[in-house]
């Protein structure tokens, strides 16, 4: 099952590259991603065995961000059917192909069970989504992609140093095996373990969008197709995520989690200050959101570095953010279809003249910084309790602050689309709008709409053993 | 001894990349590292696995990416660094400085795996900062993917202590990683010719806060 997984996006990728028309590549496209989304379902009924000598396997942890990645990749290419219909002169045999390898790459990064394939994995995920963000071929999207290629292959390089640091550190063992390693922990070279967990936290935190390795971040997610915005902020950066959570999984065993813990801290509290800085007065909405994200991984690194309800809080408020995230940058997909700029100063009047997309990029900011009922709200909140709970009121009180200041940052912009405008036009003229660009938003919205009102005991058993195996209760 | 000749030949080659100016050269000299690169597994681990890994190198960093890079800069005019961000005398100072750094950390380390030559580690560390060194202080693109490479050397280095551990399998899937980041770096750089007329990175500054 895990094999075929990874290798279904893998060959439709190499077979849509050899179709010749836009139509069809789309249709494996969607083709693809619903049978790969039913795949990802099933395994919530058992988890399978590992596979290939132990290093393919599936625990509860890469099942839920796996599980995370299908359902909003799947909701991308139903978007895609109806984002990319005005570029039908324009082929797009190595945006498709480049798009179903890259969701392989992600399925794989989601099953390793060996320190060294989790690299190639996420290094792979790197290079298959540089030329999504190149789709445009303009100077600034060739420019962002340079960018995004260079700065996180540099950081994914530190990495690699990493993980054979952590080899060295393991070196009485037989290979980095992450199970291996978990069993053997209390045997690990203490000095090289945390050499090794510096290094890999730079690498995968450069992937993963954390301050100060994020310059590429903002870069890539305002210049790639909004669809790719959205699966790079909601997919991308919680593989490279995961990447991180299997060093502190690795440090838990070892007993060395505090130091694990204090690094998380810093870097979140900085990836907070960093996005509250940008996010006020950012001229550009694609950019606005971007730092968003960026706030959002501080979040998760926040939560992370808290431990006890904190890591729950944040394993949770990565899917709110993830489901959020795509939300609003497929929001912003609809905008640029409309409006041609990325420009927060072209866009007014919007819930005039196109009512249901300004509803929508309402609810969807709503719903990425956190306001009740939507589900980021209640993992926010745990993640200052977390804070609250364990005595440290100095990150809570500047964990408030910088969400206080970048709701304040966002709100502002997006009240400046959503009205005023409306006077030199006539009265009442509003635009038809396209159900295929709606449907895929609205679908993400209810799910956080609902993992706020209401928590499947399904998802919370999830939440609670991928908590425990970062070391929690 | 031939170990030992080799570490050294390696690390004279990148001092040398850091203070030549022609990417053609620069090019041909990463070329030569790697070849040298490429003896070493012999030299550590004699055996099926080292010879597996000396050919996949010589194929891939010899032959197939120095002529990837040559396809990549075919129309670009100017075939030299003319400004670079840091001169020529300060980043040769600054080399022989991170050499120095280098040697100091390793002799403080404590190895917890059997060493095959007290100069694997430290000249390791020495190619990946200077390998860092070029990609943060030169501006042309191919210049920055040329220390990227150069780090990747010193990496492959320091993975010799793990060589008999780590799985061939790993090793391969490394190197094509490796191997595409390059092929598709070398397309975005046919990119950037294409839309700004120049490879010097300098141009790409639209994108800022």
């Amino acid at each position: 099952m895990l094999f075929i997984l990874i290798l279904l996006p893998l060959l439709s990728g190499v077979f849509a590259f050899l179709l010749s028309k836009n139509q069809q590549r789309k249709m494996v496209l969607l083709g693809t991603s619903f049978i790969h989304l039913i795949g990802v379902l099933s395994l919530w009924k058992s988890l399978p065995v590992a596979q290939l000598n132990g290093f393919l396997g599936m625990d509860v942890l890469g099942r839920l961000i796996l599980t995370i990645i299908s359902i909003l990749f799947t909701t991308v290419s139903f978007y895609l059917w109806g984002y990319l219909k005005d570029e039908d002169n324009h082929s797009n045999r190595i945006f498709m192909a480049g798009l179903l390898i890259f969701l392989s790459a992600m399925t794989l990064v989601t099953m390793s069970r060996h320190m060294g394939l989790l690299w190639i994995a996420i290094e792979a995920t790197t290079l298959f989504s540089a030329p999504l963000i190149n789709f445009y071929r303009t100077p600034q999207s060739v420019e962002a992609t340079w960018k995004y290629l260079l700065i996180c292959s540099a950081g994914i390089a530190l990495a690699l140093l990493g993980t054979l640091f952590l080899a060295v550190a393991a070196s009485k063992g037989e290979t980095v095996f992450l199970d291996v390693l978990l069993n053997n922990a209390s045997s690990l070279a203490i000095p090289w373990l945390k050499l090794s967990v510096i290094f890999l936290f730079v690498g995968y935190g450069t992937k993963m969008g954390l301050a100060p390795m994020h310059t590429w971040l903002p870069d890539a997610h305002s210049e790639a197709p909004s669809p790719v915005s959205a699966l790079l902020s909601g997919a991308l950066l919680n593989c490279a995520f995961l990447g991180i959570l299997r060093v502190l999984q690795i440090c838990a065993a070892a007993g060395q989690a505090a130091f694990a813990r204090d690094l998380f801290l810093i870097m979140g509290l900085l990836s907070l200050v960093i996005a509250a800085i940008f996010v006020v007065g950012q001229s550009d909405y694609k950019r606005m959101f971007a730092y968003s994200s960026v706030e959002n991984m501080g979040i998760l690194a926040i939560g992370m570095g808290l431990g006890g309800i904190g890591l729950y809080g944040s394993l949770f408020h990565m899917i709110n953010n993830a489901f959020a995230k795509g939300m609003v940058f497929l929001v912003t997909g609809n905008l640029y279809q409309i409006y041609q700029s990325k420009k927060i100063s072209d866009i007014k009047g919007l819930l005039h003249y196109y009512p249901v997309t300004g509803i929508f990029l309402a609810i969807g900011f709503l719903a990425v910084t956190g306001v009740p009922p939507f589900g980021t709200f209640y993992s926010e909140l745990m993640i200052l309790n977390a804070a609250i709970q364990s005595g440290r009121y100095w990150v809570a009180f500047f964990y408030v602050l910088f969400l206080a200041v970048i709701f304040i940052g966002i709100a502002e912009g997006v009240l400046k689309m959503l009205h005023g405008g409306t006077k030199e036009q006539t009265a009442n003229q509003t635009n038809q709008e396209d159900i295929r660009l709606i449907m895929p938003i609205l679908f993400l919205g209810l799910i956080v709409l609902i993992l706020g009102l209401y928590m499947p005991s399904f998802l919370d058993d999830a939440l609670r053993e991928s908590s425990k195996l970062l070391g929690g209760r | 001894m031939g170990l030992e000749l080799a570490l050294i030949l390696i690390v004279f080659l990148g001092v040398v990349i850091l203070g030549s100016s022609r990417l053609g050269t620069m090019i041909q000299l990463f070329a030569a590292q790697s070849l040298v690169l490429s003896a070493t597994p012999l030299l550590v681990h004699p055996g099926k696995h080292a010879v597996v890994m000396a050919f996949v190198t010589v194929v891939l960093k010899v032959f197939l990416m120095p002529n990837l890079l040559f396809w990549a800069i075919r129309h670009v005019s100017i075939r030299r660094e003319v400004q670079p961000l840091v001169g020529y005398g300060k980043t040769l100072m600054l080399g022989g400085f991170l050499i120095g750094t280098a040697f100091f950390i390793s002799s403080k380390l404590d190895l917890p795996v059997e060493e095959t030559s007290n100069l694997l580690i430290p000249c390791a560390f020495s190619i990946i900062m200077i390998g860092f060194l070029l990609l943060v202080s030169r501006l042309k693109a191919i210049t920055q993917v040329i220390g990227y490479l150069v780090m990747e050397n010193g990496i492959f280095l320091f993975a010799l202590l793990l060589l008999e551990k780590t799985p061939l399998l790993m090793e391969m899937g490394i190197l094509l990683d490796i191997f595409v980041g390059v092929l598709i770096m070398g397309i975005v750089i046919n990119h950037i010719n294409e839309e700004f007329e120049s490879t010097n990175t300098i141009h790409l500054t639209t994108l800022r806060d």
